[in-house]
């Protein structure tokens, strides 16, 4: 992950981590906010971000990298707006953004039917719930505790510490499997759960495009994980259940309230 | 199989909107935009899993992250509902109104720098003008009037 000079890449990473602190910490909602601030706060937050770019590998084959440059860069610029808009509606529409975003990784990645499926029940079904729930609830204009946030410095700091602690952990990441732990190493685990599944092997990065990816996927779903998916369909029918229960039990409750105060 | 280079990328992003999503989590008051957060930090483990999904050539991660959406949904369909029960019961989507529930020690969250109106008001787009201007209404003054 870092080049050849260490310390300069420690230095990167921390000047990345402390530039993403203040720019969320200028950005979130304080209720006193120029807008010279936030002007500072996002030319911080693209700093941070040239940074972390910086602090990536080296891109090496241009084509499908720089499409993956750009869908990663959108899904972490939209969420970064999702955290820091006032506005409850935008907060959700920047969401969607970055589920685009977010499908466009996985597209590149590779995983055509999670990309196609972020965008369908993500976007398509639990943001739409979201903007009902927001127009059932919301009042008009910016209520007062979307204006202000709780510790929004100590979040940030936390939030960027744990991106820096990550980001360093994942550059220790090498090819080769940690020679510290005596479990068995995950080639040897694949090589054992080879024979169950042939389908799960040799997928070079050819076959990207092959078009029965879904079909294996498909396979893999309802082969090895077959039960989980019948426990999946247990908890959807438990959560309807649920949500139904909920609400006409709050009904009840408003309308014996309504009784007793008339 | 996908490339260690391609996989830290992956990684990172991942890394990238979970930590946007906990800081969304630990410092915004809505408890919508709590669980969009929340939907975040869902969406970063999804990439980091399905970029080790290819990395080792497993499905096994990205039958994780079909789950990862179905547990999603039921969430987002329950705490919404729980939401709006909260809703009708304090009239605000704010976490703190229910800052009676903490503990005993605890003290009490203070809005004390909150200014009275919004200080930062949204800029709405302007046109500007073009065409010649209508001739205005010699009616229009005395209409007012009765108003």
């Amino acid at each position: 992950m870092f080049g050849s000079d260490p310390t300069s890449a420690g230095t990167l990473l921390a000047a990345g981590v402390t530039s993403a602190a203040v720019s969320l910490w200028l950005l979130l909602p304080r209720g006193t906010q120029s807008p010279a601030s936030m002007r500072l706060g996002t030319v911080l937050g693209l700093l941070a971000l040239a940074a972390f770019v910086a602090t990536g590998q080296r891109l090496g084959s241009i084509g499908e990298e720089a499409v993956f440059l750009i869908v990663s860069l959108v899904a972490v610029v939209a969420g970064a707006a999702t955290i820091v808009t006032r506005s409850p509606v935008y907060s959700a529409i920047w969401f969607a953004l970055a589920l685009a975003g977010v499908a466009g990784v996985l597209l590149v990645l590779g995983a055509q039917f999670l990309g196609v499926a972020t965008i369908v029940v993500y976007a398509g079904a639990i943001l739409v719930m979201f903007l009902f729930v927001l127009m059932l609830a919301q009042p008009s204009g910016l209520a007062p505790y979307d204006r202000v946030s709780s510790e929004p410095l100590l979040s940030a700091v936390a939030g960027a510490v744990l991106l820096g602690l990550l980001t360093l952990s994942i550059g220790r990441l090498t090819a080769e499997p940690a020679a510290c732990c005596n479990t068995p190493s995950r080639a040897a685990a694949m090589a054992d759960a080879a024979p169950v599944v042939p389908a799960a092997v040799d997928v070079t990065k050819a076959d990207r495009m092959e078009s029965d990816q879904v079909a294996r996927l498909g396979a893999e779903l309802f082969g090895r994980h077959l039960l989980a998916v019948e426990v999946a369909g247990v908890l959807l029918l438990a959560a309807l259940v649920g949500a139904i229960a909920v609400v006409s039990r709050g009904e009840a409750a408003a309308a014996s309230e309504g009784r007793f105060s008339r | 199989m996908m490339s260690l280079p391609m996989l830290h990328n992956a990684l990172l992003v991942g890394a990238m909107l979970f930590s946007l999503g906990l800081v969304g989590i630990l410092t915004r008051r809505n408890l919508i935009v709590m669980f969009l957060c929340a939907e975040l930090m869902l969406q970063g483990v999804s990439v980091s899993l399905v970029a080790w999904s290819r990395y080792h050539g497993d499905w096994g991660g990205q039958v994780l992250v079909i789950f990862v959406l179905t547990v999603a949904a039921c969430e987002a369909a329950v705490a919404l509902v729980f939401v709006l029960q909260a809703f009708a019961r304090t009239g605000r989507l704010d976490a703190a109104a229910w800052q009676t529930l903490r503990e005993a020690n605890l003290p009490r969250v203070m809005d004390s720098k909150l200014p009275a109106d919004d200080t930062f008001p949204p800029s709405w787009p302007t046109l500007s003008p073009a065409g010649v201007l209508p001739p205005g209404d010699p009616q229009e003054s005395l209409q007012r009037e009765h108003v």
